[in-house]
């Protein structure tokens, strides 16, 4: 598999603070990657990485085999929406898209058209004056319009309802199956998008905790419960990345390679698959085992 | 099409604001003096200029400090480097400086055909700002136009790059440089000299040739600091 971007070894640092720390992983092509993590955790450095936005302390970012700062042959086939995004002051929505319409070679008017239909956008209102969902719809509009073939999407449903992202959700599976290109979906909502992503990257403190195919993490782990005793019997050998007890209750993710189903329900436990969502957040709390050793390089 | 002109093109979009607010600001200056000169006696008239041009000036200057505050974030959201955006941004500052001073000895050669509009007021060229030559007279305006553009550019990067603190770091140093100056003239005996020499200097090297030097100080400058900021 190709990479469209990668990054060796990159850190960031800022006064007093490790925002990137020594992060080597790579943004496949033709796929759609989650950048996972909690506030904080690196993820907008990390994109700002990507499309030359900011220059490493060390370390080695390739767009397209080729360093994108300042690189404008690179450049021009990354579109980079974030959350917080400004729009000159006197920019109205038709203004915005119309100088993205100037800059992104593969903009498609069509489906800048129809979304802005769609979402029942204003054109000629100011962008400043819309509300934070209307704003988020500008750049979900450049975003998809803009056809790049790297292109990222930091938070960009903030202020959005649930229709509205699921509108999202749909347009961006719908325009992916057309036209597919490589896409990173930043986000907090992983129940919601768990579904669309191919490929998962968590940061959490600036390092990289898993970088894996989603289908692998969805079966990678296993929600087990019951009484105490059964589920420390259960869980003896394997690695458990987080357990909660109530009463003489227990309630314990594992970490397992598929066949554990059966051997959970002979030991009378009752077993969940895991979400990515339950995944995550177990993998990120301080009380999960140090994941330093855990990450594939 | 080239993205350096597309990085120009982006100062004129919905354009009606961008260029249309410094001829409002200066519109107003005229009309106001108009007023003020159709109020004056006869023979207080003939004075001559008041400075209510420099409004054009100060004008365009803030709308390009702006273009880095606020049209910059955007460029750079929508893929263009750094080196682009500012290529563009000179490049416009550069044709709107040229446009607006055909515009400006348009409206001087009326002003000089109508007797400064019928109540001798010089608004438009006061002075010695008017050359008289009206191909030098075009540069006269142009040049200080593009000086006062790229000021406002290298504003707006001490801010975007810098912050709040950066630009009073900055306004500070040059009280205090300036400061110096006066004070180092006045303990030398110096102020005689800085006179004759701005009455000495032809207009055209004191308003084409001075600003030119300046301009392409500050436009180096302006790059430099713009390298490295995060839009």
């Amino acid at each position: 598999m190709t990479a469209a971007a990668t990054l060796d070894d990159v850190t960031m640092r800022f006064r007093g603070q490790t925002a990137v720390d020594g992060i080597t992983a790579e943004l496949r092509t033709d796929c759609i990657t989650g950048l996972l993590g909690r506030n904080g955790a690196g993820k907008t450095t990390l994109m700002q990485l990507l499309t030359g936005h900011r220059v490493p302390t060390s370390g080695r970012v390739r767009v397209f085999g080729v360093d994108p700062y300042e690189d404008d042959a690179a450049l021009r086939r990354i579109c980079f929406v974030k959350e917080s995004q400004r729009y000159p002051d006197h920019f109205r929505v038709c203004d915005v898209l119309s100088s993205a319409a100037l800059l992104f070679p593969g903009w498609d008017e069509d489906v800048a058209r129809s979304l802005v239909d769609e979402f029942d956008l204003p054109r000629r209102r100011a962008v400043k004056k819309l509300s934070r969902g209307m704003t988020s719809m500008v750049g979900i509009v450049v975003g998809l319009a803009s056809r790049a073939p790297l292109t990222f999407f930091d938070e960009p449903y903030l202020g959005l309802d649930a229709v509205a992202r699921q509108q999202f959700y749909d347009r961006l599976i719908a325009d992916y199956a057309e036209q597919p290109r490589t896409i990173v979906l930043s986000t907090h909502l992983i129940e919601e998008i768990g579904d669309l992503l191919e490929h998962v990257l968590l940061v959490d403190h600036g390092r990289l905790l898993l970088d894996e195919d989603a289908d692998v993490l969805r079966g990678r782990a296993l929600t087990v419960s019951g009484p105490a005793g059964s589920v420390a019997a259960f869980t003896a050998g394997r690695r458990v990345l987080r357990s909660e007890a109530v009463g003489g209750f227990t309630r314990a993710v594992v970490e397992t390679d598929g066949g554990d189903h059966a051997a959970a329900a002979t030991a009378g436990l009752s077993t969940e698959t895991t979400s990515l969502q339950q995944l995550v957040v177990a993998l990120s709390l301080p009380t999960a085992p140090h994941p330093g050793q855990e990450v594939p390089r | 099409m080239n993205r350096t002109v597309v990085a120009a093109r982006l100062h004129a979009v919905h354009a009606l604001v961008a260029l249309g607010i410094p001829w409002v600001v200066v519109g107003s200056s005229f009309a106001i003096n108009l007023v003020v000169w159709a109020a004056l006696p006869g023979d207080a008239r003939d004075q001559g200029g008041t400075g209510g041009l420099v409004s054009l000036y100060i004008t365009v200057a803030i709308v390009f400090l702006q273009s880095v505050t606020q049209l910059f974030p955007m460029a750079m959201g929508l893929s263009l480097s750094r080196r682009t955006f500012y290529l563009g941004t000179v490049l416009a500052a550069a044709v709107q400086s040229l446009a607006y001073g055909v515009a400006l000895t348009v409206l001087t050669v009326v002003e000089d055909a109508t007797g400064g509009w019928g109540l001798g007021l010089s608004f438009w060229a006061p002075g010695p700002v008017d050359v008289g030559n009206p191909a030098l007279q075009v540069l006269v305006f142009a040049v200080p136009m593009f000086l006062a553009a790229s000021l406002g550019v290298a504003l707006g990067v001490v801010v975007k790059r810098w912050g709040q603190l950066g630009m009073w770091t900055l306004g500070v140093a040059l009280l205090l440089a300036s400061g110096l100056v006066a004070a180092l003239l006045t303990w030398r005996g110096g102020w005689p000299a800085v006179g004759s020499f701005f009455v000495d200097t032809s207009a055209a090297a004191l308003l084409v040739a001075g600003p030119a030097v300046l301009a392409a100080l500050v436009v180096t400058a302006g790059f430099l600091g713009l390298r490295r900021a995060v839009p």
